[in-house]
């Protein structure tokens, strides 16, 4: 199948650019700045361009985050310091603890009301203290919908392995919720 | 059903990733069982408040014209192809017949050599490449299980992943590339300080063809082909250590 570059270029826009808000707020929580954020988007387009043809159907937007998030992954080694970010053994190492807090609901916990009322800013700080790993599966869930096995594909590991990263992910989360409340108790 | 049981189900009830049968059992321990209850609500109220709450942030005006104008600045890659190269005709005196067989034995002799030194060229540049831009790897892991996923789902060939530890070349990662052309799996392995890239392409019809190995620039590179893969492993390892290894990763089974 020959198609002329303009060709491909137009199916590739007609494809990629209804992501654009997908790709960008996805590479804003992972990267924390918008500068950084449009770099690492621009890269992943132009990437994406260029592994075009390795594009096999399915869904796009999950094709395309993989790429944002391995764009993300090349930027934070240059701008973090070489350092690795995603760590998978760290990252699903340690799980007990974090679930045992998962469980340790009372029944009738006013915990559900207080959830309801906490606001979006103070949300996006917690996230921002999340660890990639964490942040990442819960961005790709909670925001953008995924199921486990679109995840899985996105960042590359099992979908038993997304499954129970999100446990403890989540478990992080609301760890870090209830040591803001309680800060924010201590000051009143 | 059984509250620990039923605990490990509730995000996946919440994620709506549960079939129907698990569904309907977890419901009905959840409906006569407080402390279950108490949990699945306050995962809904997480996801709601990361849904409907954590702002969300649209690609800033302009964001979307830059990479317009990025896109035509690119030029898709051109598939390279075995061109067939009119040789220096500087034979005038000789008859017809004798022209044209001196040209198909240069070409004989020509074309494999142009090919595969454009090839070796290539894949050492995309190995260079690879180091420079410290972009290594797409995925960095040494577990050859989620490797191989990886590249299986992103290019449609499926190159050895093996985990070569034992032989001194453990696994680094993977990664998406292009050599001479074409779309190429890198599968990403270490000696000691040293890199070893082994890409892998799909070409179609081109029959088998043992190890070769060359030289160029400092780097080494032992390239072969089996059941349409073309494979190249390049590295500034010693030559014999890098045929080493391109037996090991390419012994089947």
């Amino acid at each position: 199948m020959a198609l002329t570059t303009q060709d491909r270029t137009r199916r590739f826009e007609l494809l990629a650019m209804p992501h654009l808000d997908a790709a960008y707020n996805f590479a804003r929580w992972l990267v924390g700045n918008p500068a950084d954020a449009e770099d690492v988007v621009q890269e992943a387009y132009l990437r994406a361009f260029r592994y075009f043809d390795a594009y096999q159907g399915g869904n796009f937007r999950v094709w395309l985050l993989a790429i944002v998030r391995n764009s993300f992954i090349t930027w934070s080694r240059t701008n973090r310091g070489g350092r690795l970010v995603f760590r998978p053994d760290i990252a699903d190492e340690g799980g007990r603890e974090a679930q045992a807090l998962v469980w340790s609901t009372a029944p009738g916990d006013p915990e559900t009301l207080l959830l309801r009322r906490l606001d979006g800013e103070t949300l996006g700080r917690l996230m921002q203290r999340l660890p990639d790993e964490y942040r990442e599966v819960l961005l790709l869930r909670e925001v953008e919908d995924l199921s486990y096995k679109a995840i899985a594909e996105v960042i590359g590991v099992p979908p038993g392995t997304v499954m129970s990263r999100l446990s403890r992910a989540r478990a992080a989360l609301r760890k870090l919720w209830l040591q803001s409340e309680q800060e924010a108790e201590g000051e009143v | 059903m059984k509250c620990e049981r039923s605990r490990t189900l509730l995000p996946m009830l919440a994620d709506r990733a549960l079939g129907p049968l698990r569904r309907r059992l977890l419901v009905r321990h959840v409906a006569r069982c407080m402390g279950c209850a108490a949990e699945l609500e306050e995962l809904q109220a997480m996801q709601a408040a990361m849904h409907d709450r954590l702002p969300y942030h649209r690609a800033p005006p302009g964001l979307a014209a830059r990479i317009g104008a990025a896109l035509t600045l690119e030029t898709p890659p051109v598939p390279a192809r075995a061109r067939f190269r009119w040789p220096a005709i500087g034979f005038a005196g000789s008859g017809l017949a004798g022209a044209l067989a001196g040209i198909l034995l240069m070409a004989l002799l020509q074309q494999p050599a142009d090919v595969r030194q454009s090839l070796v060229r290539s894949a050492i540049d995309s190995h260079i490449r690879s180091m420079m831009a410290d972009h290594l790897t797409d995925v960095a892991t040494s577990d050859q299980h989620t490797v191989k996923p990886w590249l299986s789902a992103h290019i449609d060939v499926s190159p050895p992943v093996r985990d070569l530890a034992p032989q001194g070349f453990p696994l680094i990662g993977g990664r998406l590339d292009y050599v001479d052309g074409h779309p190429a799996a890198a599968v990403v392995y270490r000696h000691a300080r040293h890199v070893i890239n082994l890409f892998a392409w799909a070409s179609p019809g081109s029959a088998d063809a043992g190890f070769r190995s060359a030289q160029y620039q400092g780097f080494n590179v032992v390239t072969w082909r089996r059941d349409g893969v073309t494979y190249c492993a390049v590295s500034d390892l010693e030559a014999d250590l890098l045929a080493a290894f391109a037996r090991d990763v390419a012994r089947p089974g």
